[in-house]
């Protein structure tokens, strides 16, 4: 059968049939909002107020006020806090734990592994209660500090981004070091000993062998946790509403602020426009990383 | 160093970190069956299930739950349906387009689509969809489905061909072979699927929070904000009691699918939390 | 096994429709009004709550109309928020809405509100003069009326009697009336230096009190600075010598002289309740700078009632900065019902209405427990109403009371006050807050209609 453009045509149309239902769910649910994100951030609607019946076309006005608004880089200097402190605390955490526990006892292995777990499964908003109390004046961290004669920290006040910082961390942790685990099973044990044998030291196994070995799920697992940390929301506004003050108004936060709460929903979109942008950038980074494996 | 010191400090260290990180969940096990419980750790003096009783005992609490679960059900199994069925095409034809459509699915699953949340409000105004457990349904089953698609093509990769060759002589129709050759030897990838939409949607509180206004319809999730955002006058053991069984369908669904976890932590399935 | 995928999701769809629809007990022909108002977390223990079931009780044609009891639970700022989201939708839409009056020109200027100049040509008491004239202004706006009100408020300082004479500000028997911030001051140094087991000075400060901390707060301190918010010119002052003495009281209450709660108390959606309802029944707050409705808490009827309240408690007039300018200031606002544009069942909503406003239908039970100021002429010498402690101070300072501007940014606006607030008491720089506010109400206003005095 000669396999002529269009007959080709035709049997790809054919055997594409089947991703009618998701092509149809991800263009209006996703691509048409995504397109009006892009609309509306040039433009002055609001929630309420004559802006909000009758909305008007203003070009960049949007972008230059957000550029110009020290909020805007605070927020931008609290997301990229936040998203670093998460990264090193989660990647670093996960790794070690995953490296620790390499050939231990079974049943050691069996309870610490839930233990570290249990804050992955829990959803978001279970997390920022459980923190919210942990690192109350009157919670259990304090509790804790107290055993050293340390007086009580007010850290949601004080130090707010540290420990929301810390919430995060104990939310995924778990996700870092299940990857780590299995990439860490895949490194061949004969290496590592062959490499023992020949007198280097552990520190030097693990810079320069097991490392080096592993380097590609590194790079996905950071593409990928930085991924889901831009898009945290209810954590931080559950424990912290991104105050006090400014102090954690990410990015998410800040649009929610500026669009809902301050009714001014085309700079809310604006906001929502860098920020899928920046997700945008990691993304193609992401796919850039993947490629030499691609699956 | 010698080899047993450095083993030893590992268990420590490991024993230290496990502490650390059960202890927040302790608290929340603690208040909930605490008749006083406060934000400390402590072991109650009066052992209770009157936080649960009072939890349970609100129609609008066990509403919630239910609505909530229906959501997320319903989102998912209209996810893993459509995430299946497009999973075929892409992973046996040969199709131009292949490339390109899988490299923009990879794109979509990386925007944080709270991004967008204004013109989707907008949206549902016009067409009048606000307020619709159905409209949540539809959106959030969008939003989760190109990470689905994702993971079904890389689990259907996994199934040979051969057996449906021999269906197909037997005249089998496409539908039918991924119906019953398919489908059953996917079920981890199923499960996985299905568990990753679940847990998204059963703990995602915000957009329900916009895209809903009747009390009635308010999901578990924004419930437990409600009760939460009060900040000043929480009452502690029946939020910790609420949490407690908001928490429960996760963590169950969870320990069912252990086994089917860990096909998906190799690197050419590489998920996302 | 997908036929059976299809019937698991048939029947959840079937489970969820009945869920999701709720139990409706109404029959099909009658129609339903829906009332939404802001509920605090007390369900059905709210006032409002209460209210609005009795007045339907009560009605005498209730057999023709259902009613639906809606409210949002939400913090103050984001009722708001979430008032706003429901009133584009004309499916969402409620038939009566508690609105707090400093939002009518915003929600007028949406399109979000009906226009009740027909209706009240029917309504006899807003012909007849049982409405206060400053209360009708106050929800007329561009010529139109946009809501009824129902109730108004003054603001002033709260103390507790015993705690003040035990620090030596005031004699037992004695009222105390500080004449200027720097008595207020020197009070709570005393109270600091003599009770220290107690709060000091509480006001709202955070942005999760929303419009209590612009108006209870900020605005009673600005306004005693002989300062408003509008220029004679409609501009806003974004940076003046009032602006800065009131950050300066607060961040000395706050953060230099410790006068005040610890943040964690304040800056949460519960602060005054956390105030009215917890320490000052406990004896461990002095003073606190809030509205006259507040002792509506210590009421039998209230959340937490306190016996013999009106000895234990004392309300004097906010001062001025310095004792000038009539020597006390006062904010009034006061919340109405509207009906929004998009609502289904105006004429009933109407009707219902009047009931709620009614004297005998609830109003004045209502007006009563809520502690707040009436609207109504033939309310105000009802011995009932008269005689509840404070009222004839509370009812006094509305003859001297100040306004917000009745302008469509000002919701806004007061979002931006907040989160100044909020930053200043949290160690912000006085400059660095002002800076900000300027710069976030420029870009809400238009740089043309800012300006700055110093």
């Amino acid at each position: 059968m000669p396999h002529t453009k269009s007959s080709r045509f035709a049997r790809e149309l054919r055997q594409s049939v089947l991703l009618t239902p998701s092509l149809l769910l991800l263009v209006v649910f996703f691509i048409v909002p995504i397109i009006l994100t892009v609309y509306y951030s040039f433009t002055n609607l609001a929630l309420t107020g004559a802006n909000a019946k009758n909305f008007h076309f203003v070009g960049l006005y949007n972008y230059q006020t957000i550029f110009s608004d020290p909020k805007m880089w605070q927020s931008i200097k609290a997301t990229l806090i936040f998203l670093f402190g998460s990264l090193a605390g989660q990647s670093i955490l996960g790794f070690f734990i995953a490296y620790f526990m390499k050939k231990k006892n079974r049943v050691f292995r069996s309870v610490v592994g839930p233990c570290i777990l249990a804050g992955w499964v829990m959803p978001e908003i279970v997390v920022a209660l459980c923190c919210f109390a942990f690192y109350d004046t009157m919670g259990t961290a304090n509790a804790f500090l107290s055993l050293f004669h340390i007086a009580p920290i007010p850290w949601l006040y004080k130090h707010p981004m540290l420990t929301v910082v810390l919430a995060n961390i104990w939310h995924g942790t778990a996700f870092s070091m299940l990857t780590y685990q299995s990439a860490l099973d895949n490194v061949s044990e004969d290496i590592e000993e062959a490499a023992l044998v020949d007198g280097a030291s552990r520190r030097q196994t693990l810079v320069k062998i097991i490392l080096p070995c592993i380097k590609e799920t590194i790079a996905t697992n950071t593409m990928l946790n930085t991924l889901q940390t831009l898009g945290v929301f209810s954590l931080i506004w559950a424990m912290t509403g991104g105050g006090p003050g400014t102090a954690t108004m990410t990015m998410p936060i800040y649009m929610y602020n500026q669009g809902l709460k301050n009714y001014q929903l085309g700079q809310g979109t604006a906001i929502g426009m860098i920020l899928l942008l920046i997700g945008a950038l990691c993304s193609i980074i992401y796919m850039y990383l993947l490629k030499p494996e691609k699956a | 160093m010698k080899a047993k010191t450095v083993t030893t400090l590992q268990y420590v260290t490991l024993t230290a970190i496990a502490i650390a990180f059960v202890l927040p969940l302790l608290w929340l096990l603690f208040a909930a069956c605490d008749g006083n419980a406060n934000q400390a750790l402590k072991i109650p003096h009066i052992w209770t299930v009157k936080n649960f009783k009072s939890v349970f005992s609100s129609a609008r609490n066990v509403r919630g739950f239910g609505v909530g679960l229906v959501i997320s059900v319903t989102q998912s199994a209209i996810v893993v349906l459509c995430s299946g069925l497009a999973a075929y095409p892409l992973s046996r034809y040969d199709l131009r387009f292949k490339k390109a459509f899988m490299f923009s699915i990879l794109f979509m699953t990386a925007l944080p689509m709270i991004a967008v949340i204004v013109p989707v409000y907008k949206m549902y105004l016009t067409i009048h969809l606000l307020d619709s457990i159905w409209g949540l349904v539809l959106y959030l089953a969008a939003t989760a489905l190109p990470y689905a698609i994702w993971l079904m093509k890389n689990f259907m990769d996994g199934v040979p061909i051969e057996l449906e060759e021999a269906a197909r002589i037997e005249g089998a129709s496409t539908l039918q072979i991924i119906e019953k050759v398919i489908f059953p030897l996917m079920l981890p990838g199923i499960c996985v699927t299905f568990i990753f939409t679940f847990s998204g949607s059963w703990g995602n509180f915000f957009v329900p929070y916009i895209l809903l206004s009747s009390q009635k319809k308010l999901p578990a999730s924004v419930l437990l904000y409600q009760y939460f955002g009060q900040h000043g006058e929480i009452a502690y053991g029946p939020l910790a009691a609420f949490s407690l069984a908001y928490a429960l369908p996760s963590v169950l669904f969870y320990i069912l699918s252990q086994k089917f976890m860990s096909k998906g932590f190799t690197l050419s399935g590489a998920s996302k939390g | 096994m997908k036929k059976l995928l299809l019937l698991v999701v048939a029947s959840i769809f079937a489970m969820g429709q009945t869920f999701a629809q709720g139990t409706q007990e109404q029959t099909p022909q009658k129609p339903t009004i829906t009332v939404c108002y802001r509920d605090a977390g007390l369900g059905e223990q709210e006032t409002m709550y209460k209210w609005i079931k009795s007045a339907y009780d009560k009605w005498d044609k209730k057999d023709q109309v259902n009613l639906d009891i809606a409210p949002i639970t939400a913090s103050e700022g984001d009722y708001f928020t979430k008032i706003a989201l429901q009133l584009a939708d004309s499916k969402t839409c409620p038939d009566l809405v508690d609105e707090d009056t400093f939002q009518l020109p915003n929600d007028v200027e949406a399109g979000y509100l009906s226009n009740l100049d027909d209706l009240v040509k029917t309504y006899d008491d807003w012909q007849n003069g049982k409405y206060y004239g400053t209360m009708k202004q106050v929800v007329t706006y561009k010529g139109s009326v946009y809501g009824i009100p129902y109730c108004t408020d003054t603001r002033g300082l709260w103390y507790d009697r015993q705690i003040l004479q035990d620090a030596g500000v005031i004699k037992a028997g004695e009222e105390w009336q500080p004449a200027s911030w720097a008595d207020v001051f020197s009070a709570c140094e005393k109270v600091k230096a003599n009770r220290p087991d107690v709060v000091p000075f509480w006001c709202n400060v955070g942005v999760a009190t929303g419009e209590a901390t612009s108006m209870q707060t900020y605005e009673m301190l600005l306004y005693g600075t002989g300062e408003r918010l509008l220029d004679q010119n409609g501009k806003w002052i974004v940076s003046s010598k009032g602006m800065r003495d009131t950050l300066q009281f607060l961040q000395d209450v706050y953060v230099n002289k410790g006068y005040g709660p610890s943040l964690d108390l304040v800056l949460n959606g519960q602060a005054a309740n956390t105030a009215f309802r917890q320490y000052f029944p406990a004896h461990k707050l002095a003073i606190a700078l809030d509205g006259c409705w507040k002792c509506g808490n210590w009421k039998a009827t209230g959340p937490a009632p306190v016996a013999d309240y009106e000895h234990i408690f004392g309300f004097a007039k906010m001062p001025t900065q310095t004792g000038n300018n009539g020597g006390s200031i006062t904010l009034s606002g006061g919340n109405a019902f509207s009906i929004p544009e998009n609502a289904d069942q105006k004429q009933w909503a109407f009707e219902f209405l009047k009931q709620l406003m009614d004297p005998e239908g609830g109003y004045l039970d209502s007006i009563i427990a809520q502690g707040n100021i009436c609207t109504r002429t033939d309310i105000l010498d009802v011995p009932q109403y008269a005689n509840q402690p404070y009222f004839r101070l509370a009812t006094k300072l509305l003859e001297t009371a100040a306004f917000r501007p009745q302008n469509d940014q000002y919701p806004s606006v007061s979002t931006c006050i907040q989160t100044m607030v909020e930053s200043v008491v949290s160690g912000t720089s006085i400059q660095d807050a002002i800076d900000q506010y300027g710069k976030d109400v420029t870009r809400i206003v238009g740089a043309s209609n800012v300006v700055s005095l110093t």
